[in-house]
Protein backbone atom coordinates (compact mmCIF):
# COMPACT_ATOMS: atom_id res chain seq x y z
CA UNK A 1 0.00 0.00 0.00
CA UNK A 2 2.44 2.93 0.93
CA UNK A 3 5.69 2.64 0.72
CA UNK A 4 8.99 5.42 0.79
CA UNK A 5 12.46 4.44 0.23
CA UNK A 6 11.82 0.77 -0.53
CA UNK A 7 10.19 0.40 2.76
CA UNK A 8 6.53 -0.54 3.28
CA UNK A 9 4.32 0.04 5.77
CA UNK A 10 1.71 -2.25 5.48
CA UNK A 11 0.45 -4.54 8.31
CA UNK A 12 -0.12 -8.23 6.82
CA UNK A 13 0.05 -9.80 3.92
CA UNK A 14 -3.75 -11.64 2.47
CA UNK A 15 -5.00 -14.29 4.91
CA UNK A 16 -4.94 -16.93 2.50
CA UNK A 17 -1.07 -16.89 1.82
CA UNK A 18 -0.63 -17.12 5.22
CA UNK A 19 -2.91 -19.93 5.96
CA UNK A 20 -2.05 -21.98 2.79
CA UNK A 21 1.39 -22.55 4.01
CA UNK A 22 0.12 -23.89 7.13
CA UNK A 23 -2.40 -25.94 5.68
CA UNK A 24 -0.06 -27.49 3.39
CA UNK A 25 2.14 -28.19 6.48
CA UNK A 26 -0.35 -29.73 8.24
CA UNK A 27 -1.16 -32.33 5.63
CA UNK A 28 2.76 -33.16 5.57
CA UNK A 29 2.72 -33.53 8.82
CA UNK A 30 -0.26 -36.14 8.61
CA UNK A 31 1.39 -37.61 6.36
CA UNK A 32 4.38 -38.24 8.28
CA UNK A 33 1.89 -39.94 10.70
CA UNK A 34 0.69 -42.27 7.96
CA UNK A 35 4.20 -43.33 6.87
CA UNK A 36 5.49 -43.78 10.34
CA UNK A 37 2.83 -46.38 11.00
CA UNK A 38 3.87 -47.69 7.90
CA UNK A 39 7.47 -47.48 8.38
CA UNK A 40 7.62 -48.55 12.21
CA UNK A 41 10.93 -48.50 13.95
CA UNK A 42 13.28 -48.56 10.57
CA UNK A 43 12.69 -44.61 10.74
CA UNK A 44 15.17 -44.61 13.48
CA UNK A 45 17.96 -46.15 10.93
CA UNK A 46 19.65 -43.17 9.47
CA UNK A 47 20.94 -45.09 6.61
CA UNK A 48 17.28 -46.73 6.22
CA UNK A 49 15.74 -44.92 2.71
CA UNK A 50 12.25 -45.02 5.08
CA UNK A 51 14.16 -42.82 7.54
CA UNK A 52 15.44 -40.29 4.94
CA UNK A 53 11.80 -40.61 3.17
CA UNK A 54 10.37 -39.44 6.56
CA UNK A 55 13.08 -36.89 7.96
CA UNK A 56 11.92 -35.07 4.42
CA UNK A 57 8.21 -35.64 4.60
CA UNK A 58 8.78 -33.85 8.15
CA UNK A 59 11.49 -31.22 7.54
CA UNK A 60 10.83 -30.27 3.87
CA UNK A 61 7.02 -30.75 3.21
CA UNK A 62 5.57 -29.71 7.34
CA UNK A 63 8.73 -27.74 8.56
CA UNK A 64 8.97 -25.80 5.19
CA UNK A 65 5.47 -24.82 4.59
CA UNK A 66 5.18 -23.66 7.86
CA UNK A 67 8.41 -21.45 7.63
CA UNK A 68 7.18 -19.96 4.91
CA UNK A 69 3.71 -19.35 6.55
CA UNK A 70 5.69 -17.51 9.38
CA UNK A 71 8.17 -15.77 6.60
CA UNK A 72 5.16 -14.45 4.40
CA UNK A 73 3.13 -12.87 7.77
CA UNK A 74 6.93 -11.43 9.89
CA UNK A 75 8.28 -9.86 6.80
CA UNK A 76 6.86 -7.04 6.18
CA UNK A 77 6.20 -6.51 10.16
CA UNK A 78 10.39 -7.71 11.39
CA UNK A 79 11.84 -6.17 8.58
CA UNK A 80 9.04 -3.97 6.59
CA UNK A 81 9.36 -6.10 3.64
CA UNK A 82 6.03 -6.52 1.88
CA UNK A 83 6.39 -8.71 -0.94
CA UNK A 84 4.87 -7.08 -4.23
CA UNK A 85 1.69 -9.11 -5.23
CA UNK A 86 2.19 -11.95 -2.69
CA UNK A 87 -0.30 -14.18 -3.49
CA UNK A 88 0.97 -14.85 -7.11
CA UNK A 89 4.33 -15.53 -5.26
CA UNK A 90 2.86 -17.97 -3.12
CA UNK A 91 0.95 -19.84 -5.91
CA UNK A 92 4.11 -19.64 -7.93
CA UNK A 93 5.86 -21.19 -4.96
CA UNK A 94 3.47 -23.80 -3.21
CA UNK A 95 2.18 -25.67 -6.84
CA UNK A 96 5.30 -26.60 -8.08
CA UNK A 97 7.04 -27.10 -3.97
CA UNK A 98 4.15 -29.64 -3.30
CA UNK A 99 4.80 -31.64 -6.54
CA UNK A 100 8.55 -31.43 -6.09
CA UNK A 101 8.43 -32.93 -2.18
CA UNK A 102 6.57 -35.77 -3.51
CA UNK A 103 8.59 -36.39 -6.75
CA UNK A 104 10.85 -36.16 -4.14
CA UNK A 105 9.76 -38.97 -1.62
CA UNK A 106 8.70 -41.33 -4.34
CA UNK A 107 12.49 -40.62 -6.34
CA UNK A 108 13.69 -42.24 -2.91
CA UNK A 109 11.24 -44.81 -2.75
CA UNK A 110 12.40 -46.39 -6.04
CA UNK A 111 15.22 -45.13 -6.95
CA UNK A 112 13.99 -43.76 -10.18
CA UNK A 113 16.50 -41.05 -11.29
CA UNK A 114 13.75 -38.98 -13.54
CA UNK A 115 12.26 -38.58 -10.58
CA UNK A 116 15.06 -36.72 -8.57
CA UNK A 117 15.52 -34.95 -11.85
CA UNK A 118 11.95 -33.55 -11.70
CA UNK A 119 12.08 -32.91 -7.90
CA UNK A 120 15.33 -31.05 -8.95
CA UNK A 121 13.92 -28.90 -11.34
CA UNK A 122 10.37 -28.58 -8.59
CA UNK A 123 11.74 -28.04 -5.91
CA UNK A 124 14.96 -26.21 -7.12
CA UNK A 125 12.80 -23.87 -9.21
CA UNK A 126 10.27 -22.75 -6.46
CA UNK A 127 12.47 -23.14 -3.80
CA UNK A 128 15.56 -20.72 -5.26
CA UNK A 129 12.85 -18.21 -6.72
CA UNK A 130 11.15 -17.13 -3.30
CA UNK A 131 14.01 -17.82 -1.51
CA UNK A 132 16.12 -15.21 -3.84
CA UNK A 133 12.77 -12.69 -4.20
CA UNK A 134 12.71 -12.66 -0.40
CA UNK A 135 16.71 -12.23 0.34
CA UNK A 136 16.44 -9.47 -2.78
CA UNK A 137 13.88 -7.23 -0.90
CA UNK A 138 15.91 -7.78 2.27
CA UNK A 139 18.90 -7.08 0.71
CA UNK A 140 17.72 -3.93 -0.28
CA UNK A 141 16.74 -2.28 3.14
CA UNK A 142 18.43 0.80 4.31
CA UNK A 143 17.61 -0.09 8.42
CA UNK A 144 18.78 -3.60 9.50
CA UNK A 145 17.81 -4.98 12.61
CA UNK A 146 19.41 -7.99 14.41
CA UNK A 147 16.24 -9.98 13.48
CA UNK A 148 16.04 -9.04 9.56
CA UNK A 149 19.85 -9.75 9.65
CA UNK A 150 18.86 -12.95 11.00
CA UNK A 151 16.56 -14.18 8.21
CA UNK A 152 18.61 -12.55 5.53
CA UNK A 153 21.35 -15.04 7.00
CA UNK A 154 18.48 -18.14 7.37
CA UNK A 155 17.46 -17.15 4.06
CA UNK A 156 20.96 -17.36 2.64
CA UNK A 157 21.70 -20.87 4.33
CA UNK A 158 18.17 -21.82 2.84
CA UNK A 159 20.20 -21.17 -0.61
CA UNK A 160 23.02 -22.96 0.05
CA UNK A 161 20.76 -26.26 1.63
CA UNK A 162 19.04 -26.34 -1.88
CA UNK A 163 21.85 -25.76 -4.07
CA UNK A 164 23.93 -28.84 -1.70
CA UNK A 165 20.52 -30.95 -2.33
CA UNK A 166 20.57 -30.28 -6.23
CA UNK A 167 24.28 -31.69 -6.21
CA UNK A 168 22.48 -35.18 -4.33
CA UNK A 169 19.94 -35.24 -6.50
CA UNK A 170 21.59 -34.13 -9.45
CA UNK A 171 24.24 -37.40 -8.42
CA UNK A 172 21.02 -39.59 -8.17
CA UNK A 173 19.12 -38.81 -11.34
CA UNK A 174 22.70 -39.69 -12.83
CA UNK A 175 23.73 -36.50 -14.01
CA UNK A 176 26.59 -35.87 -11.96
CA UNK A 177 29.12 -38.53 -10.99
CA UNK A 178 29.08 -37.11 -7.21
CA UNK A 179 32.36 -37.21 -6.14
CA UNK A 180 31.81 -35.85 -3.10
CA UNK A 181 28.80 -37.13 -2.31
CA UNK A 182 29.23 -37.76 1.45
CA UNK A 183 30.77 -34.77 2.23
CA UNK A 184 28.15 -32.43 0.54
CA UNK A 185 24.96 -34.99 2.29
CA UNK A 186 26.73 -33.83 5.66
CA UNK A 187 26.78 -30.40 5.00
CA UNK A 188 23.37 -30.21 3.38
CA UNK A 189 21.74 -31.92 6.25
CA UNK A 190 23.82 -29.71 8.79
CA UNK A 191 22.73 -26.57 6.80
CA UNK A 192 19.19 -27.40 6.84
CA UNK A 193 19.29 -28.40 10.49
CA UNK A 194 20.98 -25.38 11.81
CA UNK A 195 21.49 -22.84 9.08
CA UNK A 196 17.82 -22.99 8.22
CA UNK A 197 15.86 -24.55 10.92
CA UNK A 198 17.34 -23.40 14.15
CA UNK A 199 18.85 -19.83 12.69
CA UNK A 200 15.60 -18.54 11.34
CA UNK A 201 13.35 -19.55 15.06
CA UNK A 202 16.30 -18.15 16.40
CA UNK A 203 16.14 -14.84 14.35
CA UNK A 204 12.43 -14.10 14.74
CA UNK A 205 12.89 -15.08 18.54
CA UNK A 206 15.13 -11.94 18.98
CA UNK A 207 11.64 -9.92 18.17
CA UNK A 208 8.69 -12.42 19.40
CA UNK A 209 10.23 -13.28 22.69
CA UNK A 210 10.40 -9.73 23.66
CA UNK A 211 6.99 -8.85 21.27
CA UNK A 212 4.58 -11.20 22.65
CA UNK A 213 5.60 -11.86 26.51
CA UNK A 214 6.98 -8.26 27.06
CA UNK A 215 10.73 -9.35 28.33
CA UNK A 216 14.12 -7.66 28.38
CA UNK A 217 15.64 -7.66 25.13
CA UNK A 218 18.39 -10.37 24.09
CA UNK A 219 21.91 -9.06 24.82
CA UNK A 220 23.00 -7.01 21.46
CA UNK A 221 25.92 -8.99 21.71
CA UNK A 222 23.50 -12.39 21.46
CA UNK A 223 21.16 -10.72 18.64
CA UNK A 224 23.81 -9.01 16.16
CA UNK A 225 26.35 -11.86 16.20
CA UNK A 226 25.26 -15.24 16.97
CA UNK A 227 22.84 -15.48 13.40
CA UNK A 228 26.63 -14.62 11.28
CA UNK A 229 28.68 -16.70 14.14
CA UNK A 230 26.24 -19.81 13.16
CA UNK A 231 26.28 -19.00 9.60
CA UNK A 232 30.11 -18.32 9.26
CA UNK A 233 30.76 -21.80 11.32
CA UNK A 234 28.49 -23.64 8.64
CA UNK A 235 30.05 -22.34 5.74
CA UNK A 236 33.71 -22.89 6.90
CA UNK A 237 32.95 -26.63 7.86
CA UNK A 238 31.42 -27.10 4.55
CA UNK A 239 34.59 -25.90 2.79
CA UNK A 240 36.89 -27.44 4.78
CA UNK A 241 34.70 -30.54 4.77
CA UNK A 242 35.41 -31.63 1.43
CA UNK A 243 38.68 -31.96 2.34
CA UNK A 244 38.67 -33.07 5.83
CA UNK A 245 35.26 -34.62 6.70
CA UNK A 246 36.47 -35.06 10.05
CA UNK A 247 36.39 -31.25 10.54
CA UNK A 248 32.19 -31.52 11.55
CA UNK A 249 32.51 -33.34 15.11
CA UNK A 250 33.87 -30.38 15.89
CA UNK A 251 31.85 -27.97 14.33
CA UNK A 252 28.90 -30.10 15.69
CA UNK A 253 30.29 -30.08 19.14
CA UNK A 254 30.54 -25.92 18.44
CA UNK A 255 27.33 -25.62 17.17
CA UNK A 256 25.56 -27.61 19.85
CA UNK A 257 27.09 -24.85 22.52
CA UNK A 258 26.05 -22.04 20.78
CA UNK A 259 21.89 -23.75 20.92
CA UNK A 260 22.34 -24.78 23.95
CA UNK A 261 23.64 -21.13 25.41
CA UNK A 262 21.08 -19.37 23.47
CA UNK A 263 18.26 -21.81 24.65
CA UNK A 264 19.27 -21.31 28.51
CA UNK A 265 19.17 -17.56 27.65
CA UNK A 266 15.76 -17.33 26.25
CA UNK A 267 14.55 -19.80 28.62
CA UNK A 268 15.89 -16.94 31.45
CA UNK A 269 14.30 -14.61 29.24
CA UNK A 270 10.69 -16.25 29.65
CA UNK A 271 10.82 -16.38 33.08
CA UNK A 272 11.76 -12.34 33.12
CA UNK A 273 8.40 -11.76 31.24
CA UNK A 274 6.33 -8.89 32.53
CA UNK A 275 3.05 -10.46 31.07
CA UNK A 276 1.21 -12.71 33.90
CA UNK A 277 -0.32 -15.54 31.71
CA UNK A 278 1.72 -18.73 30.90
CA UNK A 279 -0.79 -19.78 28.22
CA UNK A 280 0.39 -22.49 25.84
CA UNK A 281 2.05 -20.62 23.49
CA UNK A 282 5.22 -20.08 26.63
CA UNK A 283 4.79 -23.36 26.93
CA UNK A 284 5.28 -24.30 23.67
CA UNK A 285 8.23 -22.44 23.96
CA UNK A 286 9.61 -23.91 27.05
CA UNK A 287 8.89 -27.63 25.61
CA UNK A 288 10.70 -26.36 22.13
CA UNK A 289 13.93 -24.91 23.89
CA UNK A 290 14.26 -27.98 26.69
CA UNK A 291 14.02 -29.96 23.98
CA UNK A 292 17.05 -27.97 21.73
CA UNK A 293 19.06 -28.50 24.90
CA UNK A 294 18.37 -31.99 24.69
CA UNK A 295 18.82 -32.83 21.68
CA UNK A 296 22.61 -30.73 21.21
CA UNK A 297 23.21 -32.86 24.72
CA UNK A 298 22.93 -35.90 22.90
CA UNK A 299 24.50 -35.05 19.73
CA UNK A 300 27.38 -34.06 21.46
CA UNK A 301 27.26 -37.81 23.18
CA UNK A 302 26.92 -39.35 19.66
CA UNK A 303 30.53 -38.53 19.51
CA UNK A 304 31.43 -41.17 22.37
CA UNK A 305 29.44 -43.80 22.13
CA UNK A 306 28.42 -46.26 19.80
CA UNK A 307 24.84 -46.20 20.52
CA UNK A 308 21.83 -45.94 17.77
CA UNK A 309 19.73 -44.33 20.17
CA UNK A 310 21.75 -41.71 21.41
CA UNK A 311 21.86 -40.31 17.83
CA UNK A 312 17.92 -41.22 17.40
CA UNK A 313 16.98 -39.29 20.62
CA UNK A 314 18.90 -36.20 19.46
CA UNK A 315 16.88 -36.51 16.43
CA UNK A 316 13.63 -36.98 17.86
CA UNK A 317 14.16 -34.11 20.26
CA UNK A 318 15.20 -31.71 17.33
CA UNK A 319 11.71 -32.53 15.59
CA UNK A 320 10.50 -31.56 18.68
CA UNK A 321 12.35 -28.42 19.64
CA UNK A 322 11.62 -27.11 15.68
CA UNK A 323 7.85 -28.17 15.79
CA UNK A 324 6.69 -26.99 19.31
CA UNK A 325 8.21 -23.21 18.15
CA UNK A 326 6.11 -23.60 14.90
CA UNK A 327 2.69 -24.44 17.22
CA UNK A 328 4.09 -21.67 19.43
CA UNK A 329 4.03 -18.96 16.66
CA UNK A 330 0.84 -20.75 15.08
CA UNK A 331 -1.37 -20.11 17.84
CA UNK A 332 -0.15 -16.43 18.43
CA UNK A 333 -0.50 -15.69 14.01
CA UNK A 334 -3.61 -17.54 13.24
CA UNK A 335 -6.09 -16.07 15.93
CA UNK A 336 -4.46 -12.65 15.13
CA UNK A 337 -4.28 -12.87 11.97
CA UNK A 338 -8.10 -13.67 11.71
CA UNK A 339 -9.22 -10.99 13.81
CA UNK A 340 -7.07 -8.41 12.01
CA UNK A 341 -7.79 -8.32 8.44
CA UNK A 342 -11.80 -8.43 10.12
CA UNK A 343 -11.59 -5.78 11.94
CA UNK A 344 -9.15 -3.79 9.26
CA UNK A 345 -12.20 -4.67 6.85
CA UNK A 346 -14.82 -2.65 9.52
CA UNK A 347 -16.57 -5.75 10.63
CA UNK A 348 -18.17 -5.33 14.34
CA UNK A 349 -18.52 -8.79 14.51
CA UNK A 350 -15.11 -9.73 13.48
CA UNK A 351 -14.46 -12.41 16.19
CA UNK A 352 -11.94 -12.06 19.33
CA UNK A 353 -8.37 -13.95 18.91
CA UNK A 354 -9.87 -16.25 21.71
CA UNK A 355 -13.05 -16.97 19.50
CA UNK A 356 -10.76 -18.14 16.53
CA UNK A 357 -8.86 -20.52 18.99
CA UNK A 358 -9.89 -20.47 22.51
CA UNK A 359 -6.77 -20.97 24.92
CA UNK A 360 -7.65 -24.37 26.16
CA UNK A 361 -7.76 -25.76 22.66
CA UNK A 362 -4.20 -24.72 22.36
CA UNK A 363 -3.29 -26.00 25.66
CA UNK A 364 -5.37 -29.20 24.77
CA UNK A 365 -2.79 -29.48 21.63
CA UNK A 366 0.43 -29.08 24.22
CA UNK A 367 -0.74 -31.62 25.94
CA UNK A 368 -1.16 -34.12 22.79
CA UNK A 369 2.20 -32.92 21.32
CA UNK A 370 4.47 -33.81 24.55
CA UNK A 371 2.55 -37.21 24.73
CA UNK A 372 3.47 -37.49 21.35
CA UNK A 373 6.90 -36.81 22.03
CA UNK A 374 7.45 -38.72 25.30
CA UNK A 375 5.77 -42.03 23.31
CA UNK A 376 8.00 -41.48 20.46
CA UNK A 377 10.87 -41.75 22.82
CA UNK A 378 10.08 -44.59 24.68
CA UNK A 379 9.23 -46.57 21.17
CA UNK A 380 12.86 -46.00 20.92
CA UNK A 381 12.95 -48.51 23.86
CA UNK A 382 9.27 -50.51 23.55
CA UNK A 383 8.53 -51.15 20.10
CA UNK A 384 4.79 -51.48 19.58
CA UNK A 385 5.12 -48.01 21.06
CA UNK A 386 6.01 -46.79 17.23
CA UNK A 387 2.39 -47.07 16.08
CA UNK A 388 0.72 -44.88 19.14
CA UNK A 389 3.28 -42.10 17.91
CA UNK A 390 2.35 -42.71 14.58
CA UNK A 391 -1.32 -42.17 15.46
CA UNK A 392 -0.64 -39.17 17.63
CA UNK A 393 1.18 -37.24 15.17
CA UNK A 394 -1.85 -37.88 13.26
CA UNK A 395 -3.67 -36.19 15.84
CA UNK A 396 -1.56 -33.59 16.18
CA UNK A 397 -1.05 -31.99 12.59
CA UNK A 398 -4.77 -33.22 12.43
CA UNK A 399 -5.51 -30.63 15.20
CA UNK A 400 -3.51 -28.12 13.62
CA UNK A 401 -5.68 -28.40 10.35
CA UNK A 402 -8.92 -27.88 11.97
CA UNK A 403 -7.20 -24.85 13.45
CA UNK A 404 -7.18 -23.57 10.10
CA UNK A 405 -10.28 -24.91 8.48
CA UNK A 406 -12.37 -23.45 11.45
CA UNK A 407 -10.53 -20.29 11.35
CA UNK A 408 -10.91 -20.01 7.44
CA UNK A 409 -15.10 -20.56 7.85
CA UNK A 410 -15.24 -18.35 10.49
CA UNK A 411 -13.25 -15.56 8.46
CA UNK A 412 -15.90 -16.62 5.45
CA UNK A 413 -18.81 -16.52 8.13
CA UNK A 414 -18.74 -13.26 9.39
CA UNK A 415 -17.60 -11.95 5.68
CA UNK A 416 -20.96 -13.35 4.64
CA UNK A 417 -23.22 -12.22 7.88
CA UNK A 418 -21.31 -9.77 9.90
CA UNK A 419 -21.97 -6.19 10.08
CA UNK A 420 -19.76 -3.52 8.34
CA UNK A 421 -19.02 -0.20 9.02
CA UNK A 422 -19.18 1.33 5.89
CA UNK A 423 -15.59 3.05 5.27
CA UNK A 424 -16.68 4.32 1.66
CA UNK A 425 -19.16 6.75 3.62
CA UNK A 426 -16.10 8.29 5.43
CA UNK B 1 19.20 8.95 17.27
CA UNK B 2 17.28 11.27 20.08
CA UNK B 3 13.93 10.63 18.48
CA UNK B 4 14.44 7.26 18.30
CA UNK B 5 15.52 7.00 21.91
CA UNK B 6 12.82 8.72 23.51
CA UNK B 7 10.15 7.35 21.23
CA UNK B 8 11.14 3.44 21.96
CA UNK B 9 11.44 4.51 25.52
CA UNK B 10 7.73 5.51 25.69
CA UNK B 11 7.06 2.03 24.09
CA UNK B 12 8.51 -0.21 26.59
CA UNK B 13 6.87 2.17 29.78
CA UNK B 14 3.48 1.47 28.04
CA UNK B 15 4.24 -1.93 27.71
CA UNK B 16 5.25 -2.57 31.44
CA UNK B 17 2.00 -0.58 32.59
CA UNK B 18 0.14 -2.59 29.67
CA UNK B 19 1.43 -6.20 31.66
CA UNK B 20 0.59 -4.48 35.50
CA UNK B 21 -3.07 -3.93 33.64
CA UNK B 22 -3.11 -7.56 32.38
CA UNK B 23 -1.62 -9.08 35.82
CA UNK B 24 -4.46 -7.31 37.42
CA UNK B 25 -7.08 -8.82 35.93
CA UNK B 26 -5.45 -12.41 36.51
CA UNK B 27 -5.56 -11.63 40.14
CA UNK B 28 -9.11 -10.95 39.89
CA UNK B 29 -8.37 -7.34 41.25
CA UNK B 30 -10.60 -4.57 39.29
CA UNK B 31 -10.00 -1.56 41.21
CA UNK B 32 -6.63 -2.03 40.23
CA UNK B 33 -7.00 -2.80 36.59
CA UNK B 34 -8.99 0.41 36.42
CA UNK B 35 -5.47 1.70 37.82
CA UNK B 36 -3.53 0.41 35.77
CA UNK B 37 -5.21 0.53 32.30
CA UNK B 38 -6.15 4.35 33.08
CA UNK B 39 -2.25 4.65 33.16
CA UNK B 40 -1.43 3.04 29.90
CA UNK B 41 -4.25 4.48 28.32
CA UNK B 42 -3.58 7.79 28.65
CA UNK B 43 0.21 7.42 28.17
CA UNK B 44 -0.29 5.40 25.12
CA UNK B 45 -3.13 8.24 23.84
CA UNK B 46 -0.52 11.23 25.04
CA UNK B 47 2.33 9.17 23.05
CA UNK B 48 0.14 8.97 19.92
CA UNK B 49 -0.99 12.90 20.65
CA UNK B 50 2.53 13.77 20.67
CA UNK B 51 3.47 11.95 17.41
CA UNK B 52 0.39 12.92 15.45
CA UNK B 53 0.64 17.05 16.60
CA UNK B 54 4.14 16.97 16.44
CA UNK B 55 6.25 14.60 15.05
CA UNK B 56 4.23 13.04 11.79
CA UNK B 57 4.07 16.83 10.58
CA UNK B 58 7.48 17.74 10.80
CA UNK B 59 8.50 14.68 9.09
CA UNK B 60 5.77 15.11 6.65
CA UNK B 61 6.88 18.81 5.76
CA UNK B 62 10.47 17.41 5.43
CA UNK B 63 9.96 14.95 3.27
CA UNK B 64 7.01 16.40 1.42
CA UNK B 65 4.80 13.05 1.79
CA UNK B 66 1.64 13.19 3.95
CA UNK B 67 -0.16 9.78 2.53
CA UNK B 68 3.27 7.26 3.32
CA UNK B 69 4.09 5.87 6.19
CA UNK B 70 2.88 8.55 8.83
CA UNK B 71 -0.73 8.15 7.35
CA UNK B 72 -0.57 4.29 7.85
CA UNK B 73 0.90 4.81 11.46
CA UNK B 74 -2.51 7.04 12.37
CA UNK B 75 -4.92 4.53 10.67
CA UNK B 76 -3.10 2.22 13.30
CA UNK B 77 -3.73 4.68 16.26
CA UNK B 78 -7.05 4.41 15.28
CA UNK B 79 -7.54 0.70 15.27
CA UNK B 80 -5.40 0.65 19.01
CA UNK B 81 -8.11 3.63 19.85
CA UNK B 82 -10.94 1.73 18.96
CA UNK B 83 -9.44 -1.71 20.74
CA UNK B 84 -8.83 0.60 23.88
CA UNK B 85 -12.81 1.09 24.24
CA UNK B 86 -13.51 -2.54 24.65
CA UNK B 87 -11.08 -3.22 26.87
CA UNK B 88 -12.63 -0.20 29.03
CA UNK B 89 -16.48 -2.31 28.28
CA UNK B 90 -14.82 -5.11 29.37
CA UNK B 91 -13.10 -3.40 32.48
CA UNK B 92 -16.87 -2.30 33.07
CA UNK B 93 -18.63 -5.54 32.90
CA UNK B 94 -15.72 -7.26 34.42
CA UNK B 95 -15.68 -9.91 32.02
CA UNK B 96 -12.26 -11.33 32.54
CA UNK B 97 -12.44 -13.53 29.46
CA UNK B 98 -12.97 -11.07 27.17
CA UNK B 99 -10.16 -8.81 28.72
CA UNK B 100 -7.52 -10.96 28.03
CA UNK B 101 -9.19 -11.90 24.77
CA UNK B 102 -8.52 -7.84 23.79
CA UNK B 103 -4.99 -8.21 25.39
CA UNK B 104 -3.65 -11.09 22.81
CA UNK B 105 -5.26 -8.56 19.99
CA UNK B 106 -4.11 -5.36 21.48
CA UNK B 107 -0.61 -6.96 22.32
CA UNK B 108 -0.03 -7.83 18.82
CA UNK B 109 -1.55 -4.94 17.22
CA UNK B 110 0.73 -2.27 19.38
CA UNK B 111 4.10 -4.58 19.29
CA UNK B 112 3.82 -4.61 15.26
CA UNK B 113 3.10 -1.12 14.84
CA UNK B 114 5.79 -0.33 17.73
CA UNK B 115 8.30 -2.38 15.73
CA UNK B 116 7.45 -0.86 12.73
CA UNK B 117 8.01 3.00 14.21
CA UNK B 118 11.13 1.97 16.03
CA UNK B 119 12.65 0.17 12.92
CA UNK B 120 11.72 2.63 10.24
CA UNK B 121 10.04 5.46 10.71
CA UNK B 122 11.67 6.63 13.78
CA UNK B 123 14.94 6.31 11.96
CA UNK B 124 13.52 7.60 9.22
CA UNK B 125 13.19 10.70 11.09
CA UNK B 126 16.57 10.83 12.60
CA UNK B 127 18.19 10.57 9.36
CA UNK B 128 15.83 13.05 7.39
CA UNK B 129 15.30 15.61 10.06
CA UNK B 130 18.13 18.26 10.49
CA UNK B 131 19.65 18.31 13.90
CA UNK B 132 18.24 21.47 14.85
CA UNK B 133 14.78 20.85 13.84
CA UNK B 134 14.82 17.45 15.73
CA UNK B 135 15.96 18.64 18.88
CA UNK B 136 13.02 21.47 18.64
CA UNK B 137 10.13 18.16 18.13
CA UNK B 138 11.84 16.62 20.36
CA UNK B 139 11.11 19.09 22.76
CA UNK B 140 8.05 19.88 21.33
CA UNK B 141 6.84 16.80 21.99
CA UNK B 142 7.74 16.40 25.74
CA UNK B 143 5.23 19.25 26.14
CA UNK B 144 2.40 17.96 24.58
CA UNK B 145 0.19 16.59 26.91
CA UNK B 146 -3.72 14.59 26.53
Amino acid sequence: MFSQNGLSLDQAPPISVVFRFFFSGALFGILAGILILFFQNHIFDASDIKAVILTHTLTLGAMLSFMFAALFQMLPVIAGVALPSPVKKANAMQYPFVLGVFSLLLAFNFSTPWLFITASFLLGGSLLYIALVMLKNLWKLPNHSSSSKGMLTALLSLTIVILLALYLTGTLGGLLEGNYYTQIKTAHYSFGLFGWIALLILSISFQVIEMFYVTPSYPKLVSQYLPLTLFTLLTMTTIIGVFNPSIWVASHILIALILIGYSLLTLKRLTQRKRPLADATVWFWRLGLSSLIASMLTLFITNFTELSWVKSLSYIFFASFALSIVFAMFYKIVPFLTWFHLNSQGYFTAPMMHEVIHPKTAKKHLYIHLTTIVIFVLSLFIHLFIFLAGMLTILSFGWIAWQIIHAWKLYNYTQETGEKFDMSSM
Amino acid sequence: MIISQFMTQEHRKCDTEFAAAEQAVANGNWSETEEKFLAFSNNTLKHFKREEMELFPAFEAQTGSSEGPTQVMKHEHEQVRGLMGKMAESIESQDKDAYLSLCESMMILLQQHNMKEEQMLYAMCDRVLPSELKESTLSKMKHVEL
